[in-house]
């Protein structure tokens, strides 16, 4: 049985309980009191020592270019957006929060890579980095097509999200899913999230958010050459604006046709130097 | 209205509305324009210090060296000054380049991990593997050279190891090996998210090897020069051979160039664009093909040939890892790489 995660940023309310779960139940060191300043994200991005974290991303409906002497309240009370349903939100614009996380490729571009042999695929079909091996060559690191994956300088090997191997091992659900307070993080079989992702999806449809779909499908937006991936995610918005590449590719597709063109190279500079000896 | 608000609001200051970034006035905002969370990169960079892009210059040398060698051996014009050299650098290379890599390691006491397993789709185990096959191999033509040189004593030794190494054998087998490490250098990077080298994956190989070449038979030209060695027609050779290298490192560069389009940008801005532009397409490969295709060849101009090539060559290893640093870095060169057909796809047909 694969398992993974289904992140359904559409119920996520950005408590960041999922990044504090992550970090008490791993024992992941903290990264600083770094303030962004620039949304209530002081995170930023997946690391070594983050492996769950939560995106505020400001997502104004109505981009308007205000001049001259505003008031500010009046114009506060006046925008409003309509929704289906003649429903309305304030049209100032409105917050999408995404927990992400690692990706659990089906084909792991960072396993690929690996030259030890320390990232494997365990028994709940997740994509896992065996600590007692990794030698911190760091070759996963620019491998992974979302930058999750890290090398942690003072530990020297790369680590990420384990999906809870342990807590898996004990008939448990990962920390985050336990943590998560409107279920935005779902943990199970990946073939029932498939399911539950395709019923969430027909809702929102339903209900006329036409642009809800589920992201880390090999059919749906698009996993070219990773096959998909096991957590996926349920967005609102174009990929990039969750930080998330459109079309991720397998960077190791072309590393036989890279040796067939080295190859065919390597014997013409022979050929070359070779006939710099005749006189 | 107060003054902060009106003067954060006002109009005709448009590009200064921005500053202050809420959900009010986030279009005026230059960053909001543009795809992405915050700037913040989606991928993550290699953390590799300067030991990497050494050890490729080291590796591209010694793919130079054992190819003139074993070519000089093929086609019947050895020159024991030639061999020799070659016999003992790959040797010296061999025992430098693991040092750089496993200085580099987050774990250099776990080195001998990359031997438990063999994996043909990780550019990085085939590395591994090859420089400890290549290694061994030149570890045995070494010790057949230093019997002939007499650094084994005189006795039954070292007439036993001369005898026993089939060095024309060993020094073909030895010869793709070589190549191998000096091409697989860049397709190491091409198999990587980084756009500027995963967009180049065809030519990466193919160009580090060229320039590799390049850098080795200028390698084995200063050590002459410098011990006033070697056969009037080696020079020669080496020479009319530095020229055509360096002319198809030039027509591979620009290829990868031309491949790399839009997202080879890293190469002509900044601090990397003047170290490659002027440190190896000017002083690595112009000024070099200057001097060689005019007046008569002397020793001091062949030295400082050598010298620039070498230096060009070290400058092109630099810029290119120092650029996909800066490529990773930049989230609208990864989303528009990972958006279309830009990006390598399984279906592709090159």
């Amino acid at each position: 049985m694969a398992t993974g995660f289904l992140t359904d940023t559409t119920v996520c309310i950005g408590c960041k309980a999922c990044e504090v779960a992550c970090k008490q139940w791993n024992q992941l060191p903290a990264d600083g009191y770094e303030l962004k300043g620039h949304s209530y994200d002081n995170t930023g991005h997946l690391s070594g020592t983050t492996w769950r974290h939560v995106a505020f991303i400001e997502n104004p409906k109505k981009q308007r270019r205000l001049s001259g002497d505003v008031d500010l309240i009046a114009l506060a009370g006046d925008v409003t957006e309509t929704l289906p349903g003649n429903a309305e939100l304030d049209g100032l614009g409105r917050w999408n929060f995404m927990s992400d996380v690692c990706k659990h490729c089906v084909e792991a571009p960072c396993q690929q890579a690996c030259p030890t042999g320390a990232i494997i695929r365990n028994e709940f079909d997740n994509v896992y980095i065996q600590p007692d091996v990794c030698n911190g060559c760091g070759y996963c690191v620019p491998a992974c097509p979302y930058g999750v994956i890290t090398q942690v300088p003072n530990d020297g090997r790369a680590f990420k999200c384990t999906l809870c191997y342990d807590r898996q091992r004990d008939g448990l659900e990962p920390a985050c899913a336990k943590a998560c307070p409107t279920n935005s993080i779902m943990f199970g079989d990946v073939e029932d999230l498939k399911v539950i992702a395709a019923e969430r999806v027909a809702t929102l449809h339903s209900k006329g958010y036409d642009n809800a779909f589920v992201y880390g499908t090999p059919e749906i937006g698009g996993t070219g050459g990773i096959g998909g991936n096991h957590s996926k995610f349920i967005l609102m918005d174009e990929p990039e604006t969750y930080n998330l590449p459109a079309h991720p590719f397998m960077p190791q597709d072309k590393v036989k046709g890279a040796f067939v063109a080295s190859s065919i190279a390597a014997a013409a500079l022979a050929a070359v130097v070779a006939l710099t000896f005749r006189d | 209205m107060s003054d902060i608000s009106s003067d954060t609001l006002a109009a005709g200051r448009g590009d200064q509305n921005g500053k202050v970034e809420t959900s009010h006035h986030p279009k005026t905002d230059p960053k909001q324009d543009k795809k992405g969370y915050y700037g913040i990169p989606p991928i993550k960079h290699a953390h590799w210090t300067w030991q990497i892009p050494v050890y490729f210059w080291l590796g591209g040398i010694t793919a130079g060296v054992a190819l003139f060698t074993a070519v000089s051996k093929l086609v019947g014009k050895e020159d024991p000054a030639v061999t020799r050299l070659g016999r003992y650098f790959s040797v010296l290379s061999m025992m430098l380049s693991p040092v750089l890599l496993i200085w580099d390691l987050g774990r250099p006491e776990r080195f001998l991990n990359m031997m438990r397993i063999w994996k043909l789709r990780s550019p990085m185990s085939n590395q591994s593997w090859s420089l400890v096959a290549y290694g061994n191999v030149s570890g045995i033509l070494m010790l057949k050279q230093a019997a002939e040189d007499g650094f084994m004593g005189k006795g039954a030794l070292p007439r036993l190891v001369a005898r026993l190494v089939p060095d024309r054998v060993l020094q073909v087998l030895a010869l793709p090996l070589a190549l191998f490490i000096g091409s697989n250098t860049g397709t190491l990077l091409s198999a990587t998210s980084v756009p500027i080298w995963a967009r180049n994956w065809m030519l990466m190989g193919p160009t580090f090897l060229a320039s590799g070449v390049s850098t080795g038979l200028s390698f084995i030209s200063l050590v002459l020069n410098l011990l006033r060695t070697g056969r009037r027609d080696t020079h020669h050779t080496l020479q009319r051979a530095e020229k055509v290298m360096l002319l198809a490192e030039t027509g591979l560069i620009v290829a990868s160039l031309a491949r790399m389009s839009r997202w080879g940008k890293p190469l002509y801005t900044g601090k990397v664009g003047a170290l490659f532009i002027g440190g190896t397409l000017l002083g690595g490969i112009a000024a070099p093909l200057a001097l060689l295709f005019s007046g008569n060849e002397t020793r001091n101009k062949s030295m400082l040939t050598s010298v620039l090539v070498l230096l060009g060559g070290l400058a092109f290893r630099f810029a290119l890892v120092l650029a996909g640093r800066k490529s990773a870095d930049d989230p609208q060169a990864y989303f528009s790489f990972a958006r279309g057909d830009n990006a390598p796809q399984p279906g592709d047909k090159i």
